[in-house]
């Protein structure tokens, strides 16, 4: 008489309780408790009064919320959009090129390896458009200075810029081992089709690169939906509101102005954005598989 | 007999010196304990890490002194006070901040009983050395929060070399300085003239004596918002026009640190800032000799000079479970000998007999600027104000919502619209 197994294994799942347990409480608990926070009205100093969904009717009111949740979309959108692409023209170029590798590939990566402390502290030192270097070298080639993160029209944008500068390396890398595990004998076969670099890159090259993209899309959406740091080191959402995100309104809110209840809102209604962002992608991971 | 006699007077002297040697303060006598400190990013502070050996020496209690920029000093302290944490003991606070709220949330211990008692306080620590304003601000009740540590208000710094090189006068009145503004960009285009805070909750620090010296409130009568009264427009407009037509490019991100490298690297003629960073502007080569410092110049027709004068204090956290290890601590850090030694930093010291007295006086006898600077810290400790906000608990939000009218002002939004927003978010906090 022998026991299958799988029956053997079934047996021993017990033995994993302790991982699960550990993992659950360590996701599960701060999760539930912002949530429970979220549902609460939370004095300073004080212990959390259950007021049931009162936060989140007052967040729909807030015209602040509206406008720091239209700047992130926009943040998203924009640095998003500029990584893919240029993260993918890189990727291409370093699979392809055998100049591009070694030291090459060390420097790509430095830029994310840095802390997001240290690009703020750069983008004070850069940007600054009083102490900056950034004008005095446009002034050198007799460009007019920009107001960078001072001006409301152009910060966000220069945010976008900084993340991108930063992130890009990374999208790179992973598009570029996408492409080199790609099977050669595909690109022969167009090759001999007589297919022009273009036809190729669009008809053969993005279509094999699809699962490769979703997933650099959702390693870097999930990041772009929760970048902090460099806003808040140089520009704390201003001018004005000009770059509060819903980070740096849970942050005020919670930190400076002492409201938990309404802050941990706004961060659940980020979290599940970020959650939404996810899903979509890899309904589309699973549409563009091949 | 004899020795019966000698013993019962022995006993009896042990028995009547007993009470005596209890209420004996004794500098040693929480030896060995460790106290946290957190501290703001300050000229006090930065001298309290060097100090603090001293205190250790004294006392035989260590400590950790953790130093943190104003936001991240604010918001680990949130954290910790909000989650009732027992390993701080000690931090410094703005009273006229947030005093009202921290004071509701029961984030002071009461130091009043400690100051009270004989045996846990050094004889000549002398509460009411301190002046009466400084200790009002940091009293709710009969419950003393915090103690004093330095006091300090926004004065007007310019260049006097500048000036002189432009022949243009030092301005008289608060109406004077758009012409004064003027006449310095007529006479040297590449030079900056004009520097001020213009993150958002940095700026009422800075605007509120253009506001009061113009005969301006940010309150009614009735004790409503009053940004839309004509006389605070007034100073809104001044101030936003002077930021916007002199200021540096990229000024509404700036706060006192781009400021005072401003002043100090010498690209700018004219500020308003801080007493506090005093010390730090007279390290930039020059400064002490071509500057000078006075009280914002007061209204031509009000004849009005009321700017802020605050203090930063330091207290100690109820949930401590070493309360009077960090007691002693408050007292060595606040007393006569501490703050004496302080004046070399730059920290204006908040006892009257440390101000008064020899060491300070000998310092700012040294060069004309220290002079100057601290009779505007006597003229700011009689004239100035601890408000500026509209009335509120909620101290730090409102000086956000002014600061962001400002901010649009400069932005090219007229004063009257600024003022009215900003007079209804205010309401909201009321």
């Amino acid at each position: 008489m022998r026991t299958s197994s799988k029956n053997v294994l079934a047996g021993y799942h017990w033995m994993a309780a302790p991982a699960m347990v550990f993992t659950i409480g360590m996701i599960g608990f701060p999760i539930g408790y912002a949530i429970w926070l979220s549902l609460s009205n939370v004095p300073p100093g004080g212990d959390p009064v259950f007021i049931g969904l009162e936060n989140y009717a007052r967040l729909v009111k807030d015209p602040e919320f509206w406008n720091a949740l239209k700047l992130t979309v926009s943040l998203y959108a924009m640095s998003l959009s500029m990584q893919l692409v240029l993260g993918t023209w890189l990727g291409l170029l370093l699979g392809r090129s055998r100049a591009a590798q070694g030291l090459t590939r060390v420097i790509l990566v430095s830029p994310f390896m840095l802390p997001p402390v240290v690009v703020g502290m750069m983008a004070i030192v850069i940007l600054d458009p009083s102490f900056g270097i950034a004008n005095w070298l446009l002034a050198q080639i007799g460009l007019p200075p920009g107001l960078w993160l001072s001006d409301p029209k152009t910060v966000l944008f220069t945010f976008a810029v900084l993340d991108t500068w930063q992130w890009t390396p990374f999208v790179a890398l992973i598009v570029m081992g996408g492409y080199l595990s790609l099977p050669a004998e595909v690109f022969e076969a167009v090759e001999l089709d007589g297919a022009t670099s273009f036809q190729r890159f669009w008809h053969v090259t993005l279509p094999l690169l699809g699962p490769t993209l979703v997933t650099a899309a959702v390693l870097r959406s999930v990041d772009i939906l929760r970048f902090f740091d460099v806003i808040y080191l140089t520009t704390q959402g201003g001018p004005g509101n000009s770059s509060t995100t819903l980070n740096i309104l849970a942050y005020r809110r919670g930190f400076e102005f002492f409201d938990f209840g309404y802050a941990s809102a706004i961060m659940i209604t980020l979290s599940a954005v970020v959650f939404g962002s996810v899903l979509i992608f890899s309904k589309l991971r699973a549409a563009v598989a091949w | 007999m004899k020795i019966k006699y000698v013993l019962g007077a022995a006993a009896l002297s042990v028995a009547l010196s007993a009470p005596v040697a209890a209420q004996t303060f004794n500098w040693r006598a929480h030896e060995g304990q460790t106290i946290n400190l957190m501290l703001n990013n300050h000229p006090w502070s930065q001298a309290m890490r060097d100090l603090a050996a001293e205190f250790t020496a004294k006392t035989g209690i260590k400590t950790q002194i953790e130093i943190f920029n104003e936001e991240q000093f604010r918001a680990r302290l949130t954290t910790l006070m909000q989650g009732k944490s027992a390993d701080l003991d000690v931090y410094m606070s703005l009273t006229s901040r947030e005093g009202a709220i921290f004071e509701k949330a029961g984030w002071y211990a009461d130091l009043a009983p400690l100051i009270a008692d004989k045996t846990m306080t050094m004889p000549d620590f002398n509460y009411e050395d301190f002046s009466a304003s400084i200790r009002a601000a940091s009293t709710f009740g009969t419950k003393i929060v915090a103690l004093p540590i330095n006091q300090e208000g926004p004065l007007f710094y310019w260049r006097k070399d500048i000036f002189e090189k432009c022949k243009v006068a030092e301005p008289k009145a608060i109406e004077d300085l758009p012409d004064t503004a003027k006449a310095l960009k007529a006479c040297d285009a590449s030079m900056g003239v004009w520097a001020a805070r213009g993150l958002r909750g940095a700026i009422p620090y800075s605007l509120t004596a253009f506001i009061n010296n113009q005969g301006g409130s940010y309150a009614t009568p009735d004790g409503k918002p009053g940004l839309s009264q004509p006389n605070t427009l007034k100073g809104l407009a001044l101030y936003a026009s002077l930021l916007k037509d002199y200021g540096p490019p990229g000024a509404l991100n700036h706060t006192f640190t781009q400021v005072i490298e401003l002043l100090g690297q010498g690209r700018i003629a004219m500020t308003h800032e801080s007493s506090n960073e005093f010390a730090n502007i007279m390290r930039f080569p020059g400064r002490a000799q071509d500057l000078g410092v006075k009280v914002l110049p007061p209204g031509r027709e009000t004849k009005i000079s009321k700017p802020v004068a605050i203090g930063w204090t330091v207290t100690m956290s109820p949930n401590s479970q070493r309360k009077p290890a960090s007691w002693y601590f408050l007292q060595w850090a606040t007393s006569r000998e501490i703050q004496a030694k302080l004046i070399a930093n730059g920290v204006a010291p908040p006892r009257a007999s440390v101000f008064e007295g020899q060491e300070f006086n000998k310092w700012i006898a040294e060069m004309p600027i220290r002079k100057a600077w601290a009779d505007s810290l006597i003229e700011i400790g009689k004239t100035g104000t601890g408000v500026y906000q509209s009335p509120t608990e909620r101290v730090p939000e409102a000086r956000d919502i002014i600061g962001t009218a400002v901010q649009e002002i400069v932005q090219g939004a007229s004063p009257a619209d600024a003022a009215r927003k900003a007079d209804e978010a205010l309401a909201k906090l009321q």
